[in-house]
């Protein structure tokens, strides 16, 4: 099979594919996203080695950054991991034999269930972000 | 191409591997599926055109191909339902091609055999009377027994095209299919065949096997179904000490 062997990239063409394979693409990618997330994240602590007052600059650059491009992209990691928990919930429930039957209709209730709790999140970290006690 | 015609685009490759694309006008009163469409092109057309075919009926499973992006029996896809004139016909993905339409399905079959797929008896099949089965024992395995083995799950499945050397999802389904049959007797042994990397747990449930088995077997759900065994097997082996 190696002469037509697949890139990647072929896990990202939705044309003529199912909802199965979307919800299977958009784990994949956001389980990329999560563990470039993880690295960045010890990235940025390891900035407490050089001292609390460079750490806590460092975070403010990041809440404060230009355009507050860090607080938009704190959003979109939070609409990644709460799609990526819904549908890792969905795929534990499937491969316990739960559900198959009814597997498209599971991963839209989860989703929106996921999506109900990440905008709850975001009100409440958003009045955080704005009392200044989340930083 | 008037509106008379079906405009066929094949693609091909000859003898020394050149890869092109070759346009058809097939008129619509000629045909009804795209396999009497290609079926047309190669007696009236182009006798150099290469495809693999027997019961025309999607039972043999020969057919395959990919139509308009999407793997199809060409047999029993119905050329009007396809809501247009243009028919891109390709060969299906993840097989290396031999000729035009034709791939070479023995990676398919050499996966398939490793799933160990035949009934399995403790007594070598010694037995004195007829193994008899009750609908509701057959009615378990039934769906499963319907795959044709034509490999439009592995040219959909995208791990399949990823890792060539997970077994994929006609592999599975015949695993479960006889795992479920009362008949036998050699459940275990297929775990342990299947039961590694390149098994179940290399399913990652894109579901696309299911959306394109032309048979409603759903090997998607048979994985997952025998993906529970698979982790009872491998409990029920720490349990009792065996480690592989």
């Amino acid at each position: 099979m190696t002469e037509h062997k697949a890139s990647i990239i072929s896990w990202f063409r939705f044309d003529r594919k199912g909802l199965g394979f979307f919800a299977y693409s958009m784990h994949r990618f956001s389980g990329v996203v999560i563990v470039f997330y993880l690295y960045l994240h010890y990235a940025v602590l390891s900035n407490l080695l050089r001292g609390q007052a460079t750490f806590d600059a460092v975070v403010r650059a990041a809440a404060y950054g230009p355009y507050g491009i860090f607080i938009v992209m704190d959003v979109l990691l939070t609409v990644v991991i709460f799609y990526h928990g819904a549908n890792g919930v969905r795929l534990m429930l499937n491969e316990m034999g739960l559900g198959l039957a009814h597997h498209k209709a599971l991963f839209f209730v989860l989703e929106a269930g996921a999506m109900a709790l990440m905008l709850l999140f975001l009100y409440y970290a958003w009045q955080a972000v704005l009392s200044g006690s989340g930083l | 191409m008037s509106g008379n015609e079906y405009e066929f685009t094949i693609k091909r490759k000859d003898d020394h591997g050149k890869v092109s694309y070759s346009d058809y006008s097939v008129p619509k009163d000629r045909i009804s599926t795209v396999f009497e469409g290609l079926l047309y092109i190669k007696e009236n057309l182009d006798q150099t055109l290469s495809m693999r075919y027997s019961c025309t009926m999607e039972i043999c499973g020969s057919c395959a191909v990919e139509v308009n992006g999407k793997p199809k029996m060409a047999c029993s896809t119905i050329a009007s339902s396809l809501k247009t004139d243009k028919i891109r016909v390709e060969p299906i993905r993840h097989f290396d091609v031999i000729k035009d339409l034709v791939v070479d399905l023995d990676s398919f079959f050499d996966k398939y055999r490793k799933g160990l797929p035949y009934i399995i008896r403790e007594d070598y099949g010694d037995y004195s009377s007829e193994l008899l089965q009750t609908p509701e024992q057959f009615q378990k395995y039934e769906q499963y027994s319907m795959c044709i083995k034509c490999g439009l799950c592995m040219a959909a499945c995208p791990i399949v095209g990823t890792d060539e050397d997970y077994l994929g999802p006609a592999s599975l389904t015949a695993v479960l299919r006889y795992n479920l049959d009362s008949r036998d007797e050699g459940g275990k042994y297929r775990l342990e065949a299947i039961g590694t990397e390149e098994g179940t747990s290399r399913c990652h449930y894109a579901g696309e096997c299911s959306e394109v088995c032309p048979k409603g077997v759903d090997p998607s759900s048979a994985i997952q179904k025998l993906r529970w065994q698979v982790f009872k097997h491998e409990i029920s082996g720490l349990i009792r000490g065996r480690r592989k």
